[in-house]
């Protein structure tokens, strides 16, 4: 049974049909990208995992339930994590407050055991730990990327979405950022990872799948994308290898 | 010497009648901050709150204390049944409608309490059973004395419930990003419910502290919320300090204003001092110069 599979999902903005009829599955333990361009679906696809968008159609299953009836918050409370795109920090809470709150789907654990994972979470991210008492719209594009992906692991995740996260970001940071998703999950966590950096994101995966308006395209591990004629023109600049 | 003690004398109760205005500008930000609505209802929390003071004490004959606490907890389930009756069911909804259901809310309100408890303002005993003291020729009323007590506590309780527990951080993330609380798995729709619920009792214990000085009356919420709703503009709009502030600002402002100037006119003072900060300091004491937030 694979952790998380979508099955023929519509999601709708509005009157726009952002996708049409989605079907992949994660499976435990992979790290899995959607690559495609802007406007694809690909934040769509997430964001109908997590419960912000219903879809009209098709079912989302995870560890074998359907739970696309479910908001938010209780999908959260299942074991999936979502980085949005943009980061999402909240700029008038505290980096440590921040990082505490990613927690605020595991019920009743002390407030000191909290503490002690947020301390963790800065030996994964040391270049936010000074900045641990500032507030969060302080900090520069790249330390809120990594104040966000640090928040969502402080919920322990089954399945950790991240959207976009080298957006914006400088190469180096953005190196920096995929060594640390390679080691997050070397330590088991199960990733579905958007991503626009197509190269960055086939270095890290098992598995990929091509979202073009709305649908999937192609499936496959980083060596049949990055052998796909298409795939190469598309998203890798053509000239790729 | 007599000018100094006349105008401590006004000071004292300038910041007694401002921390009124504060405890209801705070509950205004509160919800502000947590829904993006103007709440027009914030006032009438005070006035059910000496209304329901009224009923416990002088109604019922409860001990004060007995009867305080049964209208706080009187007002918090008030706010419960405000969040799901005048917000809730509009909350997905732009913030027009909510605060027009707010208005309703406050217009429904004072005329039920007019239909139950008729026209007459109430009178309502000074929690203290003293008249008060003289210090260095400045008479302290008990009953101010009370009320700038109670505000400090309060403040102070506001300040370390929102600033250090976990609770109040997930109060504050919901009113900042409310989609983003929802992935984190805070419960958004509760944590408004607690945000209505305190500013209810905030409100409440408002207007049991000020019914001894001014009377409970229908109409005695309106009068409070106008000022502090001044009084959040000129602390700066939204801002939790901004409201404390502005409001005992206000209360001095308006107090040495009618002593000094005229004293018909003691209502107006707080609306040209309004009228000012619009005009030469529009974002207030403590805002940021922001139009709109993305």
């Amino acid at each position: 049974m694979p952790l998380l599979e979508l099955r023929n999902v519509a999601s709708y903005y509005g009157n726009v049909q952002a996708l049409k009829g989605v079907s992949l599955r994660v499976e435990q333990g992979e790290l899995v990208t959607l690559l495609g361009a802007n406007g694809a679906g690909k934040s769509t696809t997430l964001k109908t995992i997590s419960g912000l968008v219903v879809p009209a159609q098709g079912e989302v299953l995870f560890e074998g339930k359907p739970v696309q009836k479910l908001g938010p918050e209780a999908i959260a409370r299942l074991g999936i994590s979502h980085v949005p795109e943009g980061r999402r920090i909240f700029p008038g809470l505290t980096v440590r407050e921040n990082i505490l709150l990613g927690a605020s789907n595991r019920k009743g654990v002390p407030r000191r055991q909290l503490e002690e994972e947020a301390d963790e979470k800065f030996t994964i991210f040391p270049e936010i730990k000074p900045f641990e008492n500032a507030l969060g719209w302080t900090l520069s594009g790249g330390q809120q990327q990594m104040l966000a992906v640090a928040r969502g692991l402080m919920a322990r995740p089954k399945l950790l979405l991240l959207d976009e996260p080298s957006l914006g970001l400088a190469p180096l940071i953005v190196q920096n950022l995929f060594g640390t998703i390679r080691k997050i999950r070397a330590a088991g966590t199960t990733i579905l990872l958007v991503e626009q950096n197509a190269n960055m994101a086939l270095s890290v995966a098992d598995r990929g799948y091509v979202l073009e308006t709305g649908s999937l395209t192609v499936e496959g591990t980083p060596q049949e994308l990055l052998g796909n004629e298409e795939v190469r023109a598309a998203y890798l600049g053509g000239h790729h290898g | 010497m007599q000018f100094v003690t006349e105008n401590l004398q006004i000071l004292f109760t300038g910041l007694g009648l401002g921390s009124i205005y504060a405890l209801v500008a705070l509950g205004f930000v509160l919800i502000i901050r947590a829904t993006n609505v103007v709440n027009f209802a914030q006032g009438d929390f005070a006035m059910l709150g000496g209304y329901a003071m009224v009923l416990f004490f002088t109604g019922l004959g409860w001990p004060y204390w007995i009867a305080f606490i049964g209208a706080l907890l009187a007002m918090a389930v008030f706010g419960v049944l405000f969040n799901y009756g005048v917000y809730y069911p509009l909350r997905h909804r732009s913030f027009l409608p909510v605060l027009i259901s707010t208005l309703g809310a406050s217009i429904f309100l004072q005329n039920t309490v007019l239909y139950v408890a008729g026209p007459q303002p109430k009178p309502l005993d000074k929690l203290l059973n003293f008249d008060g003291i003289t210090l260095g020729g400045v008479f302290l009323d008990s009953q101010y004395i009370v009320i700038l007590v109670a505000t400090v506590a309060l403040v102070f309780f506001t300040f370390l419930f929102f600033e250090k527990t976990l609770l109040g951080k997930k109060l504050q993330a919901t009113s900042q990003d409310k989609d983003m609380a929802r992935l984190l798995g805070i419960p958004v729709a509760l944590m408004i419910a607690i945000t209505f619920i305190y500013s209810a009792v905030l409100g409440g214990i408002a207007g049991v502290l000020v019914g001894p000085i001014l009377f409970v009356s229908i109409g005695m919420g309106s009068i409070i919320a106008l000022k502090a709703f001044a009084a959040t503009i000129i602390g700066g709009f939204g801002d939790v300090k901004g409201a404390i502030v502005g409001g005992l600002l206000l209360g001095v402002i308006e107090s040495l204003a009618a002593q000094h100037i005229s004293v018909p006119y003691k209502d107006a003072y707080a609306f040209l001092a309004l009228f000012l900060f619009l005009l030469f300091r529009p974002q207030g004491i403590f805002g940021e110069k922001v139009s709109e937030k993305a």
